[in-house]
């Protein structure tokens, strides 16, 4: 249950402290998520044999599958999984579609990379930010009644961030693009367009009651599933197979890749549960801020470089906070809250969803009278059999030759678990993880 | 809003999934997506 609000003041005051606190709750979110959708890509540069893009992509979307069961198992339990489905069963397609989405995306930007290379196709992906807060405006009434100043304050920090973005691509882009192909420059642009789009399942869920924890269970199939089958049309069953085989050494580091990358897109989604999609997914895109932190301090990835590079990489990163800085301090109003509720209202009764229920998601707290979760037998088995594939991957995992600066990845490790430790406190304390 | 347990059939669920501007526009993304694929493949 929530703590209990002071009985003394008014419900109007209450819901705006209620609001505040919720909007603060999310921007936490937003920067958490940044922080450890970033340090997804450190267990990945520990892999350095030549095996299929493609391969790799599979192998990190096993890892977030298994984590993606085991964690809401270990958080709510899966009782609670099947008690949202059962209130609004339609949203299981929209995390289906979500997850298929990603898979398409993230395999485009595989190509766009090998044609164009990273500091190209990185901003041009990067532009989904600008979708979401497209589709934000236009289906989910964000930035409605926000007044100019919130609304500058969000599109021109997103604006900013894509040229951080951009200086950050150059910088780190290690040589120039491969091969200059029309072919790269749609790809890069065709995942930004898939990514920004698959903010649309998120709000719906969100904003229909569904908890974050809930729907990216149902996502990971669709995941898993695009995944499989593109890697299997791609490369056949047998090379597959094959491939698989010979990379069993380095398929511990990948799939803790997709282990840390999925704490990061919980905080992603709550972030798009309690501030929108518009504000949400510009905060959690400054993973590639953090990403980069990993490159330069513990891989020595700009080392030797000129200086106009580190110039590039603090102006970058300049740029990069003073977006996700303007976009904090943009806030939802109670008046845009209003028009969100009034987009819930739209969904709970297309789909006659209880409207206590979504009222009571929306605001981060159980119905009253709803059961609290719990954890079964099947919970902990899940939880068990996840640890033990991760443990019997890391038996078989080779150690990377390559040098680490050993200081820095524990400074990072460090602030990530302070992320994890505050940013989970707060989201119990403030919500129980509804 | 309507304080109720959900109660439609199945039928007029699924019509409004299919009459829903919120699922035709990730589709058609979907199947752009699928087609560039295949297309830079």
């Amino acid at each position: 249950m929530p703590p209990a609000s002071p009985s003394s003041f008014p419900p109007a005051a209450q819901d705006a402290s209620r609001g505040k606190k919720l909007q603060l709750l999310g921007i936490l979110c937003g920067f958490a998520a940044g922080a450890w959708l970033g340090a997804a890509e450190a267990p990945t540069k520990l892999v350095s044999i030549g095996i299929s893009p493609m391969v790799i992509s599979l192998i990190m979307v096993i890892g977030v599958f298994l984590a993606r069961w085991s964690l809401p198992a270990l958080i709510l339990g899966t009782s609670s999984v099947r008690a949202d489905v059962r209130r609004a069963p339609h949203l299981v397609i929209w995390a289906l579609l979500a997850g298929c989405l990603w898979a398409v995306a993230n395999t485009l930007t595989i190509y766009a990379i090998r044609d164009i290379g990273l500091s190209i196709a990185f901003p041009l992906w990067n532009s989904n930010s600008l979708l979401g807060i497209l589709w934000g405006f236009l289906f989910f009434n964000e930035l409605r009644q926000a007044g100019w100043r919130r609304r500058a304050g969000v599109l021109g920090g997103a604006l900013v961030m894509c040229v951080g973005a951009t200086l950050l691509a150059i910088a780190s882009s290690g040589h120039g693009p491969e091969a200059h192909s029309l072919h790269g420059v749609w790809a890069a642009l065709g995942a930004g367009i898939l990514w920004g789009t698959m903010y649309i399942p998120y709000r719906k869920a969100y904003l229909t009651g569904m908890n974050p924890l809930s729907f990216v269970t149902f996502f990971s199939f669709g995941e898993l599933g695009m995944m499989s089958v593109l890697s299997v049309s791609s490369l056949g069953l047998a090379p597959l197979w094959h491939e698989l085989l010979s990379a069993r050494g380095v398929i511990f580091w990948l799939m803790l890749g997709g282990f840390v990358w999925v704490i990061g897109d919980i905080f992603q989604q709550y972030a798009a549960k309690y501030v929108g999609i518009s504000r949400g997914i510009p905060l959690s895109n400054s993973n590639q801020l953090w990403g980069l932190l990993w490159g330069i301090l513990v891989f020595s990835e700009l080392h030797g470089r000129s200086s106009s590079t580190y110039l590039e990489v603090i102006g970058g990163s300049l740029l990069m906070m003073l977006g996700v800085g303007a976009i904090a301090f943009s806030s939802a109003t109670g008046q845009e809250q209003s028009r969100w509720k009034a987009a819930a209202i739209r969904e709970s009764d297309r789909y006659d969803v209880a409207a206590d229920f979504v009222e009571a998601r929306m605001d981060g707290r159980q119905l009253s009278g709803e059961q609290k979760p719990s954890r079964s037998a099947l919970d902990w088995f899940l939880v068990i059999a996840a640890t033990s594939i991760f443990v019997i991957f890391a038996a078989m995992a080779r150690v990377p030759q390559i040098s680490l600066h050993w200081g820095p990845a524990a400074l990072l490790t460090a602030v990530l678990i302070l992320f994890l430790i505050i940013c989970g406190l707060a989201l119990w304390r403030t919500t129980r993880f509804n | 809003m309507k304080a109720t347990e959900p109660g439609l059939n199945t039928r007029s669920k699924w019509a409004s999934i299919l009459t829903d501007i919120h699922f035709w526009v990730p589709v058609a993304v979907l199947m752009g997506g699928l087609l560039l694929l295949r297309f830079i493949r």
